[in-house]
């Protein structure tokens, strides 16, 4: 399983091809882009030992409390554009509506307990959010 | 004593990615914080309510572990520690 967090592009065929197994019916794969809200990028930060170690351990929790097989996470960080790729989560189960959860479940504990910053780069002025 | 300070974001941005800060033993976080705050102009308007409490945008680490539970701002620094200051996570 991979839990990844870089500058390079994410990998996403690698990652759906590692979540299929004979015992998986079901990958869910949520795509986060950097979307444009007037902004021209956005630069993404990091304190990568402490996102790592809170990532597997969203990971683990994940796969205790669903149905599913296999988490993989990638964040990027360094600049990034409009329609960049930001963050990527592939989740394997036997079943859909445990891949659902899981992946849902990821992003949220993601986004509420892993040390990664964004910064928009506008015109107006740039400015962490 | 020397400590290290790891700052990100708005943080990294008055206090640099990594700064090695020499401190008088039995120095506290407050002692750090201020003696930062001296010698990098914007960081105490970042890291303090006019009131003198911590902000809440201001997240503060030791050895990371939160600071709120090892004494906040009167948290006891020993040799070779790690601080930790930045913004609310913000990623996905």
């Amino acid at each position: 399983m991979m839990i990844h967090i870089g500058a390079e592009e994410i990998p996403l065929e690698e990652m759906l091809s590692q979540a299929r197994r004979p015992e998986v019916g079901a990958v869910v794969t949520f795509l986060g882009i950097v979307r444009d809200d007037g902004i021209q990028g956005m630069e993404v930060e990091a304190y990568r030992e402490m996102a790592l170690a809170e990532l597997d351990k969203i990971r683990e929790e994940a796969l205790d409390r669903f149905d599913i097989r296999s988490v993989d996470i990638v964040h990027r960080v360094g600049r990034l554009s409009i329609g960049d790729d930001l963050v990527a989560i592939v989740c394997a189960a036997p079943h859909r509506q445990a891949a659902f959860d899981g992946c849902s479940f990821v992003i949220e504990e993601l986004k509420r307990r892993s040390a990664i910053w964004k910064k928009e780069l506008s015109a107006k002025g740039d400015r962490w959010v | 004593m020397k400590v290290n300070v790891v700052a990100f974001a708005n943080f990294r941005e008055i206090l640099g990615k990594e700064i090695e800060v020499a401190l008088p033993a039995g120095a506290r976080l407050r002692d750090l914080l201020d003696l930062l705050a001296k010698s990098h102009l914007g960081l105490h308007e970042e890291v303090y309510e006019p009131t003198g409490a911590l902000k809440d945008t201001a997240m503060i680490m030791l050895n990371r572990v939160n600071i709120d539970s090892q004494g906040g701002l009167d948290a006891p620094l020993t040799e070779g520690d790690e601080l930790a200051i930045f913004p609310p996570f913000a990623g996905g």
